[in-house]
């Protein structure tokens, strides 16, 4: 894994691990860096043109803020370039979601792009995609079937929130830990950083068994599975922080610890949702961490990446898109840096 | 398919011949219109998007169909069984559920490391199993189809999730290659499965005595128990057979998402639709195999034809609605004609 990190393009990478472990002060000025350096580069490219290309976008679902916001900036993105975009979006249902690449994949468009999924249901037809010469590309799906994947660096997110999360709780305590989509590339490279942090904090423990958050219905079923544990763990202190690999679980028991009272309990969650980030600004909202991404920017980098593969340019395995951890110090500058606002 | 069968239906037992003869005008244009509809719709989409009308392409559409054609297939069966009333008839909301179940039974026996054959007759037997409950309490217990099969559907949800803990369960075996491959003519193996499962319920169905026995309990029961016939044990059996439905929906489901994944719950009522759906494709508007078919069919070249045509696939649903609101209008109001 550390060589496909490696590969990727190094903007402001340490610049970035600065900025999220630090709070703060530290953080605007390595974010005046980092922005220096996308800015620039983008600035300085020319986006190879799509006019006359037929690319297929194929979304797993777009009911959260980051899948909504990627889907529609790939859309636009294709019809600024000039090309046709064939987007399809399966509501977050597998059965939906394989027809669709099937019939895509016997389309045969010039190059298909698959926004998220279960990797073990996608693989197989991106591989039958792959198979029939067309170029797969992927957003937030690793694997050895797409060209290149365009994602946040979900290590770095990774153990940037569980190093927050360890720092906040004073590096001892239970946590309670959502774990329902381990099967979804991203959040298990996030849920596996979590471990290798705490790992070197033997007096913080994952409550067993680990809660599974579920689609749909996510934030009512996280309300109630947390009210449950809060009731499983009534005095205060016995549970000191909630970690979910998104942010509509984190939503969820958010609003579960303000029922019940019990918000000295921190909530962490990954996506930067516009409501969770707002929640995060409140400094009465148990959600203390949030790492916002760019689904935007995700989504436009995919589709440059497309252009660029077809006008004969040669892409890295992986493009990463920076995220930020936010917290309620530094959240004014995140959702600024990030343009989130 | 037989013309007494046609003497039984609620809907001609009005008195009034003019009105009975306007019903079946009605009924007439309905079915004549489905099917011009079903082949306009066709028609359409292949000038359309010309790929639409390609051999690989409804291979494609009849390998996407087959998870649900064979659940609604299923569900028909039950439906002539019990009757085709909506709340009292015969009816299984268990099938998504089942479908669930048996797909979780079969991924997780694959992945403990049993073959293709411990794994097959796990999964059947979970669907003949369920359907067995569902058969106990309808027949014995005389509990209604709609409340009985919803409690089973609970049940047999809760289960998916205690043997999966709702995650996904991924499975690879030689029968799942091969079935989710492509077969001669480059049309998947699925296609096949579905257009040889339903010649099969269909011959049993519309063909044999034990069909026309089916046909009769679900249409005058009474009639039935009178002529002699095994009412209880009829409709039990088409319980049984539509749980074993799910069960093989849930081994075809398995290979084409390479294993077994949450949300079968959301197929319930896609299947409950097409299975209703079903009686406008058929001459005297009542359920059939064949009608399943192509009401199964309907849907998934709906969802197909949209996806070339490159609609907004936010109004996908909201036009399928549309027109499912459509046909079930149509064939109410042709149903209320007659009956009154």
């Amino acid at each position: 894994m550390s060589e496909i990190r490696d590969s990727g393009p190094a903007i402001g990478r340490r610049n970035l691990l600065k900025a999220s472990l630090a709070a703060g002060a530290t953080l605007a000025a390595a974010n005046a860096g980092l922005f220096a350096s996308t800015g620039s580069a983008a600035a300085d490219e020319e986006i190879p043109s799509l006019k006359g290309k037929r690319i297929a976008i194929s979304a797993t679902g777009t009911d959260h803020h980051f899948d909504l916001t990627a889907y529609n900036a790939q859309i636009d993105e294709v019809k600024k370039l000039g090309g046709e975009p064939i987007a399809v979006d399966a509501q977050r249902n597998d059965t939906k979601l394989v027809s669709q690449l099937q019939t895509l994949i016997a389309q045969r468009p010039d190059a298909l792009v698959q926004l998220l999924g279960t990797l073990t249901v996608v693989d197989p037809w991106l591989k039958r995609a792959k198979d029939a010469k067309i170029p797969v590309f992927t957003i937030d799906v690793g694997t050895p079937n797409s060209l290149n994947n365009t994602t946040s660096d979900n290590w770095r997110i990774g153990s940037d929130l569980a190093l927050q999360l360890v720092s906040d709780i004073g590096g001892a305590g239970n946590i309670v830990v959502f774990n329902g989509f381990y099967g979804v590339v991203p959040c298990a490279i996030r849920y596996d950083q979590l471990k290798a942090v705490i790992k070197y904090y033997p007096e913080v423990k994952i409550i067993e068994p680990e809660l599974r958050d579920v689609i749909p219905n996510t934030v009512q079923d996280a309300f109630s599975q947390i009210t449950a544990i809060l009731n499983k763990y009534p005095e205060k202190g016995s549970i000191k922080a909630i970690w979910s690999a998104w942010d509509i679980p984190q939503l969820g028991a958010t609003q579960a610890l303000v029922a019940a009272g019990r918000t000295e309990i921190s909530t962490y969650g990954v996506d930067g949702s516009p409501e969770v980030l707002q929640l995060v600004r409140d400094p009465n909202s148990p959600a203390a961490g949030n790492a916002a991404q760019q689904p935007e920017e995700i989504g436009r980098t995919a589709i440059r990446n497309v252009a660029r593969y077809l006008a004969g340019q040669k892409l890295p395995r992986e493009t990463y898109v920076p995220a930020l951890i936010a917290n309620k110090k530094n959240i004014d500058e995140v959702t600024k840096t990030l343009r989130l606002g | 398919m037989s013309a007494d069968i046609d003497t039984l239906l609620p809907y001609e037992t009005g008195g009034d011949i003019r009105r009975r003869i306007a019903g079946s005008l009605a009924g007439f244009a309905l079915r004549g219109g489905s099917l011009l509809a079903f082949a306009a719709l066709l028609v359409f989409f292949s000038v359309a998007a010309p790929f639409f009308f390609t051999l690989g392409n409804i291979g494609n559409v009849l390998g996407q169909s087959a998870i649900l054609g064979v659940l609604a297939i299923g569900l028909t069966i039950v439906i002539i069984g019990g009757g085709a009333n909506v709340v009292k008839g015969g009816i299984d909301l268990s099938l998504a559920a089942n479908l669930g179940l048996s797909a979780a039974v079969y991924a997780t026996i694959i992945s403990a490391g049993y073959g293709d054959a411990v794994a097959v007759a796990g999964a059947l037997a979970t669907g003949a199993l369920i359907g067995a409950i569902n058969a106990a309490a309808v027949v014995v217990f005389g509990i209604v189809p709609l409340l009985a099969t919803l409690a089973v559907m609970n049940v047999v949800a809760g289960l998916e999730l205690v043997l999966t803990q709702n995650t996904v369960v991924s499975a690879s075996s030689d029968l799942l290659s091969f079935l989710s491959a492509y077969g001669p003519f480059d049309i998947p193996v699925l296609a096949y499965v579905l257009t040889g499962f339903t010649a099969i319920a269909a011959a049993i169905v519309q063909f044999t005595p034990l069909g026309l026995r089916l046909y009769a309990v679900g249409a005058f029961p009474e009639a039935a128990r009178a002529a002699g016939l095994p009412v209880k044990r009829i409709v039990a059996g088409s319980y049984i057979a539509s749980g074993l439905c799910g069960g093989l929906a849930g081994i075809l489901s398995v290979s084409y998402l390479s294993g077994s994944t949450t949300g079968a719950g959301e197929m319930l009522l896609p299947v409950v639709v097409t299975a209703l759906l079903s009686v406008v494709f058929s001459r005297r508007l009542v359920p059939t195999i064949g009608g399943t078919l192509l009401s199964t069919l309907l849907v998934g070249f709906l969802t197909n034809g949209f996806q070339l045509l490159n609609i907004s696939s936010t109004l996908v649903s909201g036009i399928q609605g549309v027109l499912i609101l459509l046909v079930v209008a149509a064939t109410s109001l042709q149903r209320g004609k007659g009956a009154v």
